[in-house]
């Protein structure tokens, strides 16, 4: 890319932000090991992922001479079955975050967008738990879990899409109407999981979101999952950097704002939805990863869009890691250790753009 | 620039915003190389008009076309290759650098899997060099001056290379420097390269300076068509914009400017409400004051006898007022002074400036003495008058019997204001109200004659 991006900083700081994120990702993997509910040596960790991923072929024993069997059996459940798949899951539900909240951002103009501050995430977990309710596909949930929550979101998506093309909308009034729609939907979800036919289902795993028993075949579809949007997603950079010029502006330069806007919308339920059939509603990462992103890259959507993707995912996994940290038992909801960082991170947003927001017609 | 050069034409074009009419079957064309200015007061339509163009309002009736081509039937991206549009304002809230924000303007030439090519930032180069921007291109869009802004603005329309400039209030918020320059390279843009320039602006001495044509909208319709000499008048301006104002002619260019007569207590009476005329005997500028004030008051006034030139008589010809005008430098001729002396004779009362004299105007007090008795005179002396009679005593002489034979004599603007009134208010007892407390009371006293 010839150096005539946006607000791009020097190459080689970009670089460095990069490889800074990439060793995030190792660390982070290591250290849920390291805290988790059972201690495990990163040569350990190192040791038994080498050995599952390779199918045996790599270092004799699951664990390394060390270990004796018996534990290390124990172990390779641990880590391969449990801790692994449930990183993988928080990095993979927090990339899509990520990436939903940089297109909302985008989308609105609106640096306090966010899936879940807008309620698409709730309105993807009401979706979701239509499921629960009427028992219709409990077979199949990987697959009619996430369709339910894209229903649920996209309705979401398209109330705020509204409220957003109204002449007299301005950031507060988008702000409020998530906040309203939240409430309406939280209290909705609260009814539909209390009083459903099957009885109370994990309340607090879908209120505040959890990968607790994550499993391969979620980590799986999430993975294609991201993939696809990610493709999709790529074709927008541009588009979106146009719209921040309003979406007339953007039209008169020969860009078809509304398709635009519609399609980003559809692509943020989808992510969102997506993260949410796993996770449940986790908040603040759609708002947080793509100012990160921002900051550490400039503001060419081409860019921000996966890097908040890749943000989104250190900030869920290290979520992750400090949930073993505050709870070694590994029954904190993943959600909480997000809203002790992302709440004061909303207000500091909140205060340090006021003075630019509020110029009517966001969308 | 590789099109050929095209007209835009719209045509009967009505447009609206969710059922309130705000453009009323607008027909008018703009040709290659053509600065048109769009005026008109608030809410005339005029942002109206550049979105219709842009297809940004649907039309509800008429079209615009391009060579003859209707737009409605052109892609979005395909119009953005004609159309170069300046909005009001722009809500951006990133601090992108000036080059990428000049490139957005090159989105309707990159196509949707492509990036910007040699030849896109190339054409990002000439659009910075043609507004002059003198802030470098890696400098943040947020970190600009208002004026620079505007400049990077231009350049990504120019970047675009589109053949219509669509320029909504593109001086708004620009200072007197910043208008003229932006304007000038417009016009000078227009010109070379057979671009079309339709710019909506509220200001219409920049409008008149600047444009090569003028459309006038109000309330929605076009009200006025045409080349800035003829199109601007003082009677457009009374009925769109509801202000009164007087054409004046630049020397230079001689293309016309207004003067706004500031609102106030001021006129106090429509012209059509005065009866009788007011003569003014004046020349080589000092009637200008009286001129000014008592045609600002709404009186009847006609001007004699002076020079061609002479800025008495080109301040009557900006007023609209009625002269008899002399070659320059000549002595008042036969026929001058015969007209001279007609125009005095359909007068109601005269006003004798303060005007120096010479051999060559002496004749103007002559014939003034030749009708004394026939009407009021009265003769504008304000304080600290310089020496005017360059006729060796004569001219001294003659405004001495004047003043002898009963002109009144005024010191100041105020007091020819109420002379003034007294007079036309002798034969129409029944004024219209509102008009100052002097002629509240009774019927004024005899005006002092004879």
């Amino acid at each position: 890319m010839p150096p005539t991006g946006p607000g791009v900083r020097s190459r080689w700081r970009s670089l460095a932000y990069g490889a800074l994120l990439a060793g995030g990702f190792v660390g982070l993997f290591l250290l849920a090991g390291l805290i988790g509910p059972v201690a495990i040596a990163p040569l350990t960790v190192f040791h038994i992922l080498g050995y599952e991923i390779s199918g045996g072929l790599i270092g004799g024993s699951p664990c390394g001479g060390s270990v004796e069997p018996a534990r290390c059996a124990t172990l390779v459940l641990i880590v391969w079955e449990s801790v692994v798949p449930e990183i993988l899951l928080a990095f993979l539900a927090g990339a899509l975050l990520g990436v939903s909240g940089g297109l909302l951002q985008g989308v609105f103009r609106n640096p306090l967008a966010d899936p879940y501050l807008l309620g698409i995430s709730t309105g993807a977990a009401i979706g979701a738990s239509i499921l629960f309710v009427f028992g219709v596909g409990l077979a199949q949930a990987n697959l009619t879990l996430p369709l339910l929550a894209f229903v649920g979101a996209l309705l979401t998506g398209l109330v705020i899409l509204l409220a957003a093309r109204s002449p007299r909308s301005s950031i507060e009034t988008l702000l409020l109407t998530g906040v309203a729609l939240n409430a309406f939907l939280s209290g909705g979800l609260v009814f539909t999981l209390l009083y459903n036919p099957i009885g109370n289902l994990q309340l607090n795993f879908w209120l505040l979101g959890g990968v607790f028993g994550a499993t391969w075949s979620q980590v799986g579809l999430l993975f294609g999952g991201l993939l696809v949007v990610g493709a999709l997603v790529a074709l927008h950079g541009r588009a979106l950097n146009l719209l921040q010029l309003g979406s007339d502006v953007a039209q008169s330069l020969g860009l078809d704002s509304r398709r635009v806007v519609m399609r980003s919308i559809l692509l943020a339920s989808v992510a969102t939805a997506l993260a949410v059939a796993f996770t449940g509603v986790i908040g603040f990462v759609g708002l947080i990863a793509p100012h990160i992103a921002r900051r550490l890259f400039g503001y060419d959507y081409r860019r921000v869009l996966p890097l908040s993707a890749l943000v989104g995912a250190i900030l869920l996994g290290g979520a992750f890691d400090l949930s073993f940290a505050i709870l070694p038992s590994n029954e904190l909801p993943i959600g909480v250790p997000m809203a002790f960082l992302g709440g004061p991170f909303f207000v500091y947003v909140l205060y340090r753009f006021r003075s630019t927001a509020g110029s009517g017609g966001i969308a | 620039m590789t099109r050929p050069a095209a007209c835009l034409e719209f045509d009967q074009v009505s447009a609206g915003y969710e059922g309130r009419p705000a453009l009323h079957r607008v027909s008018f064309r703009a040709n290659p190389g053509e600065v048109v200015a769009l005026t008109g007061p608030n809410g005339s339509g005029k942002t109206t008009l550049l979105r219709a163009a842009l297809g940004l309002l649907p039309l509800t009736g008429g079209r615009v076309t391009i060579g003859g081509q209707p737009t409605d039937r052109f892609s979005i991206r395909e119009r953005a290759r004609w159309f170069g549009w300046m909005p009001q304002s722009e809500p951006l809230r990133e601090n992108i650098r000036v080059r990428q924000y000049v490139l957005y303007g090159r989105h309707p030439w990159i196509g949707p899997w492509e990036s910007e090519g040699p030849e896109d930032l190339r054409a990002v180069d000439r659009a910075l060099a043609a507004v002059d921007l003198s802030v470098g291109p890696d400098r943040g869009i947020l970190e600009l001056s208002g004026g620079e802004r505007q400049r990077a603005l231009m350049a990504r329309v120019l970047a675009s290379e589109a053949p219509f400039l669509l320029l909504d209030e593109p001086t708004a918020h620009l200072d007197i420097g910043h208008q003229i320059d932006l304007l000038e390279r417009v016009r000078s843009l227009c010109h070379r390269e057979e671009m079309v320039a339709l710019v909506a602006l509220h200001d219409l001495n920049l409008a008149a300076r600047f444009a090569d044509r003028i459309v006038t909208l109000h309330r929605g319709r076009l009200v006025a068509d045409g080349p800035v000499a003829t199109i601007l008048s003082a009677e457009l301006l009374r009925e769109v914009w509801g202000i009164v104002a007087e054409l004046r002619h630049d020397p230079r260019s001689g293309l016309p400017y207004l003067l706004p007569t500031l609102p106030g207590p001021k006129p106090r009476a429509a012209a059509s409400e005065i009866e009788g005329v007011i003569h003014i005997v004046g020349g080589g500028g000092a009637a200008q004051p009286l001129l000014q004030r008592l045609h600002d008051e709404g009186f009847l006034l006609s001007l004699g006898a002076v020079h061609l030139f002479d800025s008495d008589s080109e301040r009557a010809r900006d007023l609209g007022i009625p002269a008899v005008v002399e070659t320059p430098f000549a002595p008042l001729g036969d026929s001058v002074r015969e007209r001279h002396r007609e125009l005095i004779a359909g007068a109601r009362a005269v006003l004798v400036a303060p005007f120096a004299v010479g051999p060559g105007n002496l004749a103007n007090l002559e014939d003034l003495i030749g009708t004394v008795g026939e009407r009021p005179i009265a003769l504008y002396e304000p304080v600290g008058l310089p020496p005017r009679d360059f006729t060796g005593g004569q001219a001294d002489r003659m405004i001495q019997d004047l003043r002898h034979r009963g002109a009144a004599s005024l010191a100041t603007l105020d007091e020819v204001v109420g002379w003034a009134e007294r007079i036309v208010s002798l034969r129409g007892p029944d004024r219209a109200p509102g008009r100052s407390v002097r002629e509240a009371g009774p019927s004024p006293e005899p005006i002092p004659d004879h």
